[in-house]
């Protein structure tokens, strides 16, 4: 795939010693329209570029990114294989059934989790919490997930993430939605799927969602693309972008009850690049090995042979939920607008 | 269309365990060549004996070791580098050193092939990644300078050649004030810490990401320089 905006020539040799400034505050006249790696040259500095944020997502793809609560989960999670882990105090399952309002981690046990580990460290922030990301930069987390698992803390507005330099990844349940978020700045889109239930179904919806959605754009001349546009509610210039490259402009794995290595290799053969797994390793009966078997899954998924071999004898999976109106903590794939 | 090219088709390999196989293919697949050239996505010890060259990309280090143990081809590819032509980015130019530092506690595994040591992660966290232009001068159109991309680079600590071995070209290097902090050195134009590319006899090693743009150009290097003299 390609990146957007690689072509833009190079500029001036960038200095990397720029001080820190204060970022993220919903007020700065940040670039409104997607990835712009010249706009940010202009500015004098190199570093947090549209092309390293969706670079390093690049570089995640084939991987499994796992969810860790301390340090000994994240050293299992890296010995089995996991491209990078996400630091959180409670994984999905538990802030279900444990309910009240979830948030960010305390950033020592985040800390923790970086020095134990060589592979990247991802944590969650709140939906449009603004503060909750300058801090989790400020530590130096590798990726922040702004996050529906935890509770919104605006119900109207999504975080700025073009005035980062840490990349994010957000949740989407339709190419409108993930076109909104990379219009933000988000520099990976991951499925929202339903986290904590250990169900594939949701995942696969929303996976099957935006595939449809850009089957239908990549044949579109531009007036039907100006009226899709409206009709998704996405950018034009990112909807364009897309139907161009027949997928998203930026990486995409899959997220949301991913449990076994079988879900794993589906969501790759639907199109994802990766997937996150959270809940479902350290809520299953062994969790390294079946986090390695998904990674294997991960890499041969288009190989039933070798699938079959690591799905065998992984011990309990997590028991997982329906999902309908009586699930546990409700439906957190609405949350985000 | 094959009397179009010289010779046999070249089949070069991209080991696809995980990472950004794909730009690499991507890339290859827009050069224009005077020989052909098939690009094989190497996942078994199948693929890989089909290859007469290799692009180990970038992604998670200990990742590709892992999968490249489970998957039976850790063996394979030490054998591979000891005979063909291997070029590393990122990750996979940790893998194509002796050795390493920072690596994950317990160490990690390595392929071998180039002689010299590297640090992981050299300039710290994703925040610390950065875009740099390069003067590279064994690329086509030299003049016009390549944008490296560099994620969660490794950094070149030192080449340590035997006498046996080929020697070792400086392809690239960046300017020592883009090093990071504590690894300025007095004598910047010789320290190996400014080195990003370096060439030793076939193999070829980048710390940043050519795949991750639309230039083509170390693709183009790799074959002509690389991998071309060692498969007449």
């Amino acid at each position: 795939m390609s990146t957007p905006a690689a072509t833009t020539p190079a500029a001036t040799t960038p200095s990397v010693q720029t001080p820190p400034v204060l970022q993220g505050a919903g007020t700065t006249n940040a670039p409104s329209t997607a990835p712009s790696r010249s706009a940010q040259r202009e500015a004098g500095n190199s570093l947090g570029t549209f092309g390293v944020k969706s670079g390093l997502a690049q570089m995640l793809k084939g991987g499994v990114i796992m969810d860790v609560i301390n340090a000994e989960q994240a050293r299992i999670a890296e010995e089995a294989g996991a491209c990078a882990v996400m630091a959180l105090e409670r994984v999905p399952a538990d802030i279900r059934a444990e309910g009240g309002v979830a948030r960010m981690s305390d950033p020592s046990m985040i800390k923790q989790i970086v020095d134990a580990v060589t592979i990247p460290v991802m944590a969650k922030v709140r939906i449009g919490h603004f503060v909750e990301a300058q801090i989790l930069q400020s530590i130096g987390v590798d990726y922040i997930d702004e996050s529906e698992v935890l509770t919104p803390a605006d119900e109207e507005h999504h975080i700025n993430k073009h005035n980062f330099k840490v990349p994010f990844v957000c949740g989407a349940r339709n190419l409108g939605e993930a076109l909104r978020r990379i219009s933000e700045g988000a520099a990976f889109i991951r499925t929202k799927g339903e986290a904590g239930t250990g169900n594939v179904v949701e995942a696969v919806r929303h996976e099957r969602a935006i595939n449809s959605e850009i089957r239908r754009a990549s044949v579109m001349n531009e007036e039907e693309l100006y009226a899709f546009a409206k009709e998704i509610q996405a950018p034009f210039h990112l909807l364009k972008e897309t139907a161009r490259l027949k997928r998203l402009p930026v990486v995409n794995f899959a997220a949301g009850g991913i449990a076994t290595p079988a879900d794993a290799a589906l969501m790759m053969q639907l199109g994802c690049d990766g997937v996150f797994v959270g809940s479902g390793i350290f809520h299953s009966g062994d969790p390294a090995k079946r986090a390695r078997a998904i990674v294997q899954a991960v890499t041969h998924y288009n190989n039933p042979k070798i699938l079959a071999e690591v799905s065998e004898d992984l011990g309990a999976a997590m028991v997982g939920l329906t999902i309908d109106s009586n699930l546990k903590g409700g439906k957190l794939a609405k949350r985000g607008w | 269309m094959t009397e179009k090219y010289e010779g046999n088709a070249v089949a070069i390999g991209i080991l696809a365990l995980q990472g950004a196989f794909a730009e690499h293919q991507t890339a290859l697949q827009k050069l224009s060549l005077t020989r052909k050239i098939e690009v094989i996505l190497v996942r078994t010890v199948e693929d890989l004996d089909r290859c007469d060259a290799l692009i180990i990309p970038g992604g998670e280090s200990t990742t590709i070791a892992l999968l490249a143990r489970l998957s039976g081809v850790l063996q394979p590819l030490r054998d591979f580098v000891l005979k063909k032509p291997v070029w590393g980015t990122c990750a996979g130019a940790i893998l194509l050193s002796q050795t390493v530092e920072g690596a994950k506690k317990g160490g990690q595994e390595l392929l071998g092939g180039m002689s010299i040591s590297i640090a992981r992660n050299g300039w710290g966290s994703q925040v610390e990644s950065f875009e740099a232009d390069l003067d590279v001068a064994g690329l086509r159109d030299a003049e016009r300078p390549f944008t490296g991309i560099f994620i969660r680079a490794p950094v070149v600590l030192t080449l340590a050649p035997s006498p046996d071995d080929p020697p070792i070209e400086v392809v690239a290097r960046l300017s020592s004030d883009l090093l990071p902090e504590g690894f300025t050195s007095e004598d910047s134009a010789n320290d190996p810490k400014t080195f990003v590319a370096l060439r030793q006899g076939r193999h070829l090693l980048t710390t940043f990401h050519p795949e991750l743009t639309q230039d083509n150009r170390f693709h183009d290097y790799f074959v002509r320089v690389c991998v071309f003299p060692a498969t007449q």
